[in-house]
């Protein structure tokens, strides 16, 4: 019984290290709060929903990804550069405003009713570990969060890019200052962080059904964990994202009627200590 | 004494306004909404004033908003007393509750500020939707207000033209309450607090205390929404407490304007105005308020009653200059 | 040299702020006698600013120790010191933009706890010929009313400590002069002891006491002011041939 939860507290924590990873970019490089992310996430899913109809789900998994990157560019171009000047709390009620107009636009386009995405049949079979069954599908999930956290950390490690956006999230205007195109730099990271969105909504969408209101829940427990983590660090996200499946899975079992409470409580603790997250050195 | 009657002028008319708004309007259900329109500016008011005095943005006020409806419901359905009593101590109580927890959350700056209120909100939300038994749990509890309430039967207090004007008084008493406390001695220190709250420090004032107090005051006069709604409707459910209503009374605030004690209460009205007018697209009513939000904060940051201000500046200067030519 | 000496009204013993591999302060000692003006001077990122916030509790010590009055302080809160009479006034002018000028002064003025704050307030105001400008709002002022702001925040309410972080930063130079004046004035009619931090060797040297000399966060000379002025290691760091 614990292990399976042990293992479903893995999967969720996979699929928000893909969430709060785009989260923690975005922040990093431009100090936004983006509530939008919800909202891409869902679109994510719900393009890939669509895509997945009229093709396979192995399409719509590279599809709605890209989709969510123009969608990100677009984002970065016409809202967050025109208002990097403005508080960064506006800017944060801005997102929330995009938030409820791609929900409703979510709703219009798809209806309010709730859909579900099968299982691809490649993955629609169990494997055998420790004496349970584990679902092929959701190990893949846990694959992706550990492809995603790695492949992130070793791009900002050892690519030009990556260390172009290290020092654009540590010092914008020196860096724009040695040459670098911060602007096109970030129009690429919030792309990326939405297609990271997208593709944990995809990902998601089979074992989490589609609904209007599915950007909610994940948004929290992402904000929950990119602040724990430490606004802007990565690191520190994929570190509170395990953490935070694990709390309630198990919690689950042994806590059940706390263990949603869990995160919160967790997030209060870390932000009163230290309002600036475990990892992070800005607010 | 000129003074006096000049500042007693705005809330008579006001009071005035909303007797008017009784006698004119036939319809009950238009009246009805009339009064959620109220009951949220006052809920908004109480954002408003953390807003203002502060500058703290809180993403989770509706803790306060439900938790007066819930404390009513469990106090009155224990019998513990009666409920003329049990108002203003569920209001004491959350005022207490709310200082204690500002002591502690007003010292984490900016967005970080947000998220913990987001995050204690939620808790609520979430203990509230889970908790079977007394509250109900998803479903919510029904609050069983007694047959007379500080002597009025309740076939009176609840006719739609009583709630109104219930709801619009207290609307008008809070309101002019908030004003006369933010021209005292506590009202300019929380401002220079917000102003500069390192000068602050260094010329004496003890940051911590005032902040905490304001985000209390701000807590009770949500309850007091709370309150009201919970009169207004008989029920209260976990709905109250949940994230999007916090934020929606957020919004309300920022469209309306947080700089002016009127903001808040411009922002719900046109809230509901808005809501009430789109008929047919009311159900596209949040992506519009999204995109009015949008648009108040390129445009004009201290929202409509700021650009109202404004306006009204620049006609008169443009008076002024003719007057003389 | 250390002594616990309560004829001090400040003395900072053995200070050193360190942070980020960084010395800002290394192991400084200073002291203020009652009624004295001492000027601090020495080249930019000496460390002349962060003494004063390490003396008003801004930023925390690495070591030693801070005594107001032969009272240990180190570990007080800036309001607290200011409630024991110590005051400071910004290099970057910090004032209260959004309030009225009487306004802010006067509530300066109450939170040292003057009985009649209201007419103390009015009488700085006078002093630094900010009283016609009263009622207008702070952030209205031009820079120099503004930095004239700065300093009545910190001289109201008759502290016994006074701080001054260039004071005379952008102004012109009859501006200092009149400022330097009137401080100079005010102090010495109301004993307060003054610690002066300024570029402006004319300023220093004219109204101060004593002057002290920093580089590279450590005091190096330290004396009357004709004695620093002819201090051989002075004028190598840093007074150069203009001296």
């Amino acid at each position: 019984m614990l292990a399976v939860n042990l293992f479903n507290g893995l999967v969720y924590g996979a699929l928000l290290i893909v969430m709060s990873s785009g989260l923690a970019l975005i922040y990093g490089l431009r100090r936004v709060v983006n509530f939008a992310h919800g909202a891409l996430y869902m679109l994510g899913a719900y393009i890939g929903y669509t895509v997945a109809m009229h093709s396979n789900f192995w399409v719509a998994l590279c599809v709605a990804p890209l989709a969510m990157a123009v969608v990100g560019v677009l984002l970065d171009r016409y809202v967050f550069q025109p208002l990097q000047d403005h508080e960064p709390l506006n800017v944060m009620l801005v997102t929330f405003g995009l938030l409820l107009i791609l929900e409703d636009l979510v709703a219009f386009i798809w209806g309010k009713a709730n859909y579900s995405l099968f299982t691809p049949e490649l993955l629609a079979f169990s494997v055998r570990f420790m004496g349970h069954d584990l679902p092929a599908y959701r190990i893949g999930v846990i694959v992706v969060g550990a492809a995603v956290a790695l492949g992130l950390t070793l791009w900002l490690r050892f690519s030009k890019a990556g260390l172009f956006v290290r020092a654009a999230s540590t010092d914008p205007v020196t860096t724009s200052m040695q040459g670098v195109n911060t602007d096109r730099l970030s129009a690429g990271v919030v792309g990326l962080g939405s297609a990271l969105a997208g593709l944990a909504g995809v990902v998601a969408a089979p074992f989490l059904s589609l609904s209007p209101h599915m950007s909610s829940d994940v948004l929290i427990d992402s904000f929950v964990v990119v602040v724990i983590g430490g606004l802007g660090s990565l690191a520190g996200a994929f570190a509170a994202a395990l953490l935070l499946g694990m709390m309630q899975s198990i919690g689950a079992v042994y806590l059940p009627e706390v263990s949603v409470l869990l995160p919160f409580i967790f997030m209060i603790a870390v932000l009163i200590w230290k309002p600036s997250g475990l990892a992070g050195s800005r607010t | 004494m000129a003074h006096l009657l000049r500042m007693l002028s705005w809330p008579l008319l006001a009071l005035a306004a909303g007797a008017a708004i009784v006698l004119v309007t036939r319809s009950n259900s238009l009246l009805g909404m009339f009064t959620q329109a109220v009951i949220y500016a006052i809920f908004a008011l109480g954002v408003g004033v953390l807003l203002r005095q502060n500058g703290l943005v809180s993403f989770g006020h509706a803790l306060y908003f439900g938790a007066a409806g819930y404390g009513m419901g469990v106090v009155l359905t224990l019998g513990w007393m009666p409920a003329e009593l049990a108002m203003p101590l569920v209001l004491a109580a959350l005022g207490a509750a709310a200082f204690l927890i500002g002591l502690v959350i007003v010292r984490v700056p900016g967005i970080a500020f947000g998220m913990l209120t987001l995050a204690i909100g939620q808790m609520a939300y979430l203990l509230a939707a889970r908790a079977r038994g007394l509250t109900g749990g998803a479903d919510g509890m029904s609050i069983p207000w007694p047959n007379t309430l500080f002597g009025v039967p309740q076939s009176v207090l609840l006719k739609p033209s009583v709630l109104f004007m219930v709801s619009w008084v207290v609307l008008v008493a809070v309101a002019v309450a908030l004003a006369c406390l933010l021209r005292t001695r506590f009202g300019a220190i929380t401002e220079a607090i917000r102003d500069n709250e390192e000068r602050a420090r260094f010329i004496g004032i003890r940051t911590t205390v005032p902040r905490a107090l304001v985000y209390a005051l701000s807590a009770v006069v949500t309850g007091v929404a709370g309150l009201l709604s919970s009169l207004n409707t008989g029920f209260v459910s976990p709905e109250n407490l949940h994230w999007s209503v916090s934020a929606i009374t957020l919004l309300m605030v920022v469209v309306g304007g947080f700089r002016k004690p009127m903001g808040p209460i411009v922002g719900a009205v046109i809230y509901f105005l808005f809501k009430d007018l789109l008929g047919e697209y009311a159900t596209h009513s949040m992506a519009i308020f999204g995109a009015a939000l949008i648009a108040v904060i390129v445009f004009s940051p201290d929202g409509i009653t700021g650009a109202a201000q404004r306006l009204f500046q620049r006609l008169w200067q443009q008076k002024k200059g003719e007057g003389r030519a | 040299m250390t002594s616990n000496n309560p004829s001090y009204v400040l003395e900072a013993q053995d200070v050193a702020i360190h942070y980020g591999g960084v010395k800002a302060l290394d192991g400084v000692a200073l002291t203020l006698e009652k009624g004295q003006i001492r000027g601090l001077i020495g080249p930019n990122g000496a460390g002349k600013s962060t003494v004063i916030d390490a003396i008003t509790g801004r930023r925390p010590l690495t070591r030693g120790k801070v005594l107001l009055a032969g009272e240990d302080v180190s570990h007080l809160g800036a309001v607290q010191r200011r409630q024991r009479g110590l005051s400071r006034s910004f290099q970057r002018t910090s004032i209260f933009g959004g309030m009225g000028v009487r306004q802010q002064v006067e509530l300066a003025s109450h939170k040292m706890g003057v009985a009649d704050s209201a007419q103390d307030a009015e009488a700085v105001l006078q002093e630094l010929d900010l009283a016609r400008l009263g009622d207008a709002i702070a952030g209205d002022l031009g820079y120099g009313e503004q930095r004239r702001l700065d300093l009545a925040l910190a001289l109201v309410g008759r502290p016994k400590l006074l701080m001054l972080d260039e004071p005379m930063a952008g102004l012109s130079v009859q501006e200092s002069l009149d400022l330097a004046r009137h401080l100079k004035a005010l102090t010495s009619r109301w004993e307060v002891s003054v610690l002066l931090v300024e570029h402006d060797m004319d300023v220093v040297f004219g109204i101060s006491d004593a002057v002290t000399v920093f580089e590279l966060g450590r005091v190096i000379a330290s004396g009357e002011p004709a004695a620093v002025r002819a201090d051989p290691r002075v004028r190598e760091a840093y007074l150069g041939s203009a001296a």
